[in-house]
C-alpha cells in the first residue's frame, strides 16, 4: 500500500471498515511512513473528539405536537375520503345526464310521468292506512258494546263504569246516546244519574243530547242531579231550558237550593 | 438502526394505517432531532424540522416503495426539509458561531475545564465547516449510517462520500487545531 492508497482508505480506516488484509497493509504502511502516520493520527484524534458532542433529548412537547398533527391529518383524511366519494357519485350521476337541453326536458318529463304513475298506483292500492282505519273502527265498536253492556248491569258501580267507558267513544251511535239519556232519566241510583250528566257533557254538541238534557230536568227528583243538570244547561247555553227553569221556580215544592240555582240560571240565559 | 420492522411499519402507514407513524416517530425523533441540532445549532428549529419531516412522511407516504430503505428515505426527506427551511430563513439556521466563541475558558487548570474548552472549540470548528462537509460528517459520525446508505441519501456514489468524509475530517482538524493554537497563543 502506498501513500495515495493509504489516504484513500482513511475514511474506511476511521470507521474500522477495512477487511483483514487491508487493515494489515494499512498498519504496515503507517509504521513505515511517518507522514501518513501523522495524518492518520490527526484524523483519528478529531474523529474521536467528535464523541464529545453527545446527543441531546428533544423536548417533551415534540411528541404532543406530533400527536396533534397526526390527529388533524387523520381527521382531514376522513373528510377528504367523504368528499372523494361524493364527487365520484356526482360524476356517476352526471354521466347519465344528457348534454342537449331538448333531451334534458325530455328526461324531466319522463321522471314527472313516472312519479305521477307511481303516485296513482300507490293511491289505488288498499293501503296500510285503510287497514288502520278499519282497526280503529273495530275498537270503537267494541267500546260502544262494552258501554251498552255495562249500562244494563244490576250493580250501580258497573253502570257507572259503563258511563266512564262511554267517554272513550269519540263518535257514539244514537243507540249509545239514547242508552245514556235513558240512564239519566230512569236510573234508580242518583249517583249513576249524576255520572250520566257528566258523561253526556262530552256529547252536548249533539241536538239529541241537548233536548234529552232539557227533558230530563223535568223528570229529576234528586236536587244534586237537578243542580248538575242546570249547571250543564247554562254551560252549553241551551235556551230551550228557560221554560223549564220558569216552571221549576214556580213549583212551591222544589228544593230551595235548586230554586235559587234555577233563578240564577234564568238570569244567565236571558 | 434501520430494521425490517421499520420497513413493515412504513408500508402499513403507506397503505392507510397512518396512526402507525407514531411508532416510527418514537424510534427516530431523537436521531432526527440531533441530526438537525448538529447542523443548525438551534433546538427550537430542530424540533420544528423533526415535526416537518414526519408531516412530509404522511403527505408523501405513497412515494415509499416496497423496495425502499426506510432510513434512507427518512434522511432524504430530512435533507429536503432542511434545505427548504434554510432557503426560507437563511439567517436563523446559521450556526451561531459568535456564541460558540463567546464562551471563553476561565483561569485555572483541570481536566474538566480542558474538556469544556475542547468542546467549545470543536463546536466552533464544526460551525465553520462548509455546509456540505458538515452534513456528510454528521451523517457518518453521528447518525450511524454506512457510506453506502449516505451515498443513497446524497444521491451520489460511495467513492464520492468517502472523498467528502476525508476532506471534511481533514478540514475540521485543521480548523480545530488552528483554533486550539489561537487559544494557546
Amino acid at each position: 500500500m502506498n501513500c495515495e492508497q493509504m489516504h484513500e482508505r482513511l475514511p474506511d480506516y476511521l470507521v474500522d471498515d477495512l477487511d483483514e488484509s487491508e487493515r494489515t497493509q494499512a498498519h504496515l504502511h503507517l509504521s513505515a511512513c511517518p507522514r501518513c502516520r501523522e495524518t492518520a493520527d490527526r484524523f483519528l484524534e478529531i474523529w474521536r473528539k467528535l464523541e464529545m458532542l453527545s446527543a441531546e433529548e428533544p423536548g417533551v412537547a415534540l411528541r404532543a405536537r406530533f400527536d396533534a398533527m397526526l390527529e388533524a391529518y387523520t381527521q382531514g383524511l376522513g373528510e377528504a375520503r367523504t368528499d372523494a366519494l361524493r364527487q365520484r357519485f356526482d360524476r356517476w350521476i352526471g354521466g347519465f345526464w344528457p348534454r342537449r337541453p331538448a333531451y334534458q326536458v325530455g328526461l324531466c318529463s319522463l321522471f314527472l310521468l313516472l312519479g305521477l304513475a307511481i303516485g296513482h298506483i300507490v293511491k289505488s292500492r288498499p293501503s296500510a292506512n285503510g287497514e288502520l282505519a278499519e282497526l280503529r273502527q273495530e275498537v270503537h265498536n267494541m267500546y260502544q258494546l262494552v258501554t251498552l253492556s255495562l249500562l244494563q248491569q244490576q250493580s250501580a258501580s258497573e253502570r257507572i263504569r259503563g258511563l266512564s267507558w262511554s267517554q272513550r267513544v269519540s263518535q257514539p251511535d244514537p243507540q249509545v246516546l239514547s242508552a245514556l239519556l235513558q240512564v239519566l232519566d230512569y236510573d234508580p241510583n242518583a249517583n249513576v244519574r249524576l255520572a250520566a250528566v257528566d258523561a253526556l257533557q262530552q256529547f252536548s254538541d249533539q241536538s239529541m243530547v241537548r233536548q234529552g238534557l232539557v227533558q230530563a230536568l223535568t223528570r229529576q227528583s234528586s236536587p244534586l242531579v237537578q243542580i248538575a243538570l242546570i249547571d250543564l244547561l247554562v254551560q252549553i247555553q241551551e235556551k230551550r231550558s228557560v221554560d223549564t227553569f220558569k216552571r221549576m221556580i214556580a213549583d212551591e215544592n222544589l228544593n230551595d237550593a235548586v230554586k235559587q240555582r234555577a233563578e240564577r240560571a234564568l238570569k244567565q240565559l236571558s | 438502526m434501520n430494521s425490517p420492522a421499520d420497513h413493515a411499519v412504513m408500508l402499513e402507514v403507506r397503505d392507510g394505517d397512518v396512526t402507525k407513524l407514531g411508532l416510527l416517530f418514537e424510534r427516530y425523533q431523537a436521531a432526527l432531532f440531533n441530526f438537525f441540532l448538529r447542523l443548525t445549532g438551534n433546538r427550537q428549529t430542530s424540533e420544528d424540522l423533526v415535526q416537518d419531516v414526519f408531516f412530509r412522511m404522511l403527505k408523501y407516504r405513497h412515494t415509499y416503495q416496497d423496495g425502499s430503505d426506510f432510513t434512507t428515505w427518512m434522511y432524504q426527506i430530512a435533507r429536503n426539509v432542511r434545505f427548504d427551511c434554510f432557503r426560507k430563513r437563511k439567517r436563523e439556521v446559521m450556526l451561531n458561531e459568535e456564541e460558540n466563541e463567546r464562551v471563553s475558558p476561565g483561569p485555572g487548570p483541570g481536566e474538566k475545564l480542558e474538556r469544556e474548552q475542547e468542546l467549545v472549540l470543536l463546536r466552533g470548528a464544526l460551525a465553520r465547516l462548509p455546509e456540505e462537509k458538515r452534513e456528510v460528517l454528521v451523517l457518518s459520525r453521528f447518525q450511524n449510517l454506512k457510506y453506502d446508505q449516505i451515498a443513497k441519501i446524497l444521491c451520489c456514489d460511495v467513492g464520492t462520500v468517502k472523498v467528502r468524509v476525508y476532506r471534511a475530517v481533514r478540514e475540521l482538524g485543521e480548523i480545530f487545531f488552528r483554533l486550539s493554537g489561537e487559544r494557546v497563543s
